[in-house]
């Protein structure tokens, strides 16, 4: 695999899950969670913390970096969230609070990078995760484990939504919450577990970004532009959608835009950032309502007839 | 078994029930009828927590009802069957009647299930599509089996009929009265079919701009040519009396 393309997959997988936690988020509470940013920047240091001060691989640090996500979740939530939500804030009242929230997180993170400056001698502010990876497959290990970890934790996702009471009682809440009321389903509880999920996918995200880019206490802050156009993309009704538009946006910038800089030359590399948001853009104008609204069956519907027909007309 | 006194209620700042005072008896369907704008979803709202209440007090078997979760209604055995999305549109109808029965032990609520599907067919043959691709009146089936899977001691129905053909709307109302005789449940029905829902019903209040109008037993509100004319379109009252004798 072209090294390129390996951490473009790491960065997808990286911005599926942050996308993924944005949209749960905004389906279940109505909240763009600008926090996502720093969220994700502590999931990064968190790892970093295991990975140096700890030892051992990276990757066992992060189920701790989604619990920390989580923990930071219910802060968010209870702290801000759900006093604004009982006295009927606006989505724009919303989106500011998760603002301060977030910049109140990017002073801990610049706080501890400190810490760990003056006092553990260590050099936060600019780390390539990269150095701590192995090889697996004659690949960086990241590039196997991390589109893995995210298939995983998704799948582990879906199965959670669709098999269990308390996740099919999370969609029912999300659709329509005066009647999970009426049902007995305690909305607190499900609107709290959408912020611990949608908590630990931002860290988780954000330290599986770690491992393709480099690591800084703004890592979270230089990506949520993508974060969001990944949920945007997605359609922000659909958690499927989001996670794939995190996917394509991740994609995009990372390995696509490598791609292009191949065949038309480096220029291209100037354009990044915004290749990805041009193909949500792009995207919108045809099918307004994301990646979710496109009618996937009828268009898979449509390629098989097609095929089928090609065949017809071969015999 | 409920009762309410008093009740000022609305939404924000639009105030929409004045000191408005009703009783439902147990074991009985108890019809609130008026025009739109009267407050009777209103009414519906206030008993589930879901507008602001103001002053007054609701009372279900002696306890006050007022500052508790919505949830916790369920609890008490009291089971909401809103007017609009009534059902959850984007989960399966199996789905669906484990929801409703969310607070009921896995096996119990199972057999609650199958019995739900016994007693509307419909569901059974439908089982697993997505509540919705199912037709009006099969959702109102659905949502009235989804109030009925809690075992509950009062139902709050709100314009069961809205919407639906008048044939479908009648057998949907059927099925109301059904609750009543067969199981024994309280109802208090909110209707825009007021005529047939007094035809069914046992006690009557008739809603007008936030306050009761008329109290009394459902067939008297039927032989008031006045009330009946002015604020249901009800034009010939006397065919209740008719039925009435008919032994319905």
């Amino acid at each position: 695999m072209a090294p390129w393309l390996a951490t473009g997959l790491i960065y997808a997988s990286a911005l599926a899950l942050t996308a993924g936690g944005i949209t749960l988020l905004y389906m279940s509470t109505r909240t763009f969670n600008f926090a996502h940013a720093s969220m994700a920047t502590l999931g990064f240091y968190v790892v970093y913390s295991g990975a140096v001060l700890g030892g051992g691989v990276p990757y066992k640090y992060f189920p701790l970096a989604f619990l920390v996500g989580g923990v930071l979740g219910v802060i968010c939530y209870y702290g801000l969230n759900r006093p604004l939500l009982r006295r009927g804030a606006v989505e724009i009242t919303l989106m500011m609070s998760t603002l301060g929230y977030d910049l109140i997180l990017l002073s801990v993170i610049q706080m501890y990078c400190d810490y760990l400056t003056f006092s553990r001698k260590l050099f936060p502010r600019r780390v390539s995760m990269n150095v701590f990876d192995f090889e697996l497959f004659g690949v960086n290990a990241a590039s196997v484990i991390l589109p893995l970890v995210a298939i995983v934790f998704l799948t582990g996702l879906h199965l959670f939504l669709v098999k269990t009471k308390f996740g099919v009682a999370m969609r029912a809440t999300i659709e329509n919450p005066v009647l999970a009321g009426a049902s007995g389903i305690n909305s607190d509880r499900v609107y709290m577990s959408a912020w611990i999920i949608g908590g630990g996918m931002a860290a988780l995200g954000g330290a599986a970004m770690s491992m393709a880019v480099t690591g800084t206490p703004v890592l979270g802050m230089n990506s949520i532009p993508f974060m969001f156009a990944g949920a945007i993309l997605g359609g922000l009704h659909s958690l499927y959608g989001g996670i794939l538009g995190g996917f394509v946006v991740g994609l995009t910038e990372y390995a696509g835009v490598f791609y292009l800089s191949q065949k038309f030359g480096p220029w291209v590399l100037g354009y990044r950032m915004g290749v990805p948001l041009l193909l949500m853009a792009a995207t919108l104008l045809i099918f307004p309502r994301g990646l979710a609204g496109i009618p996937w069956a009828v268009l898979f519907g449509n390629l098989a007839g097609i095929a089928g027909k090609k065949r017809g007309a071969k015999a | 078994m409920l009762t309410i006194n008093k009740l000022n209620a609305g939404y924000g700042k639009l105030q929409v029930l004045y000191d408005l005072s009703i009783e439902v008896p147990e074991k009985g369907i108890t019809v609130v009828v008026g025009p739109n704008g009267a407050g009777k979803t209103t009414l519906l709202c206030s008993i589930m927590g879901i507008a602001n209440v103001t002053s007054g007090e609701i009372l279900f078997e002696g306890g006050s009802l007022q500052n508790l979760p919505t949830h916790l209604l369920a609890k008490k055995g009291i089971s909401y069957v809103p007017q609009m999305k009534n059902v959850f549109a984007d989960l399966s109808v199996r789905d669906n009647l484990q929801m409703a029965g969310y607070l009921l032990p896995f096996d119990e609520a199972k057999k609650k299930a199958e019995q739900m599907t016994e007693m509307f067919p419909v569901l059974k043959k439908f089982i697993d599509r997505k509540a919705v691709t199912l037709s009006g009146g099969e959702r109102r089936m659905l949502a009235v089996a989804m109030g009925l899977m809690k075992n509950p001691k009062l139902m709050l129905l709100d314009e069961l009929s809205t919407d639906l053909a008048p044939i479908i709307a009648e057998k949907v109302i059927m099925e109301v009265a059904r609750l009543r005789d067969e199981l024994g449940i309280t109802i208090l029905l909110v209707e825009q079919m007021a005529k047939r829902a007094l035809e069914i019903g046992d006690t009557a209040y008739l809603l007008v701009s936030g306050g009761v109008k008329f109290a009394g037993k459902s067939l008297e509100l039927l032989n008031e040519p006045e009330l009946c004319n002015m604020y249901l379109g009800i034009k010939q009252p006397a065919a209740a009396q008719t039925l009435t004798e008919g032994g319905a």
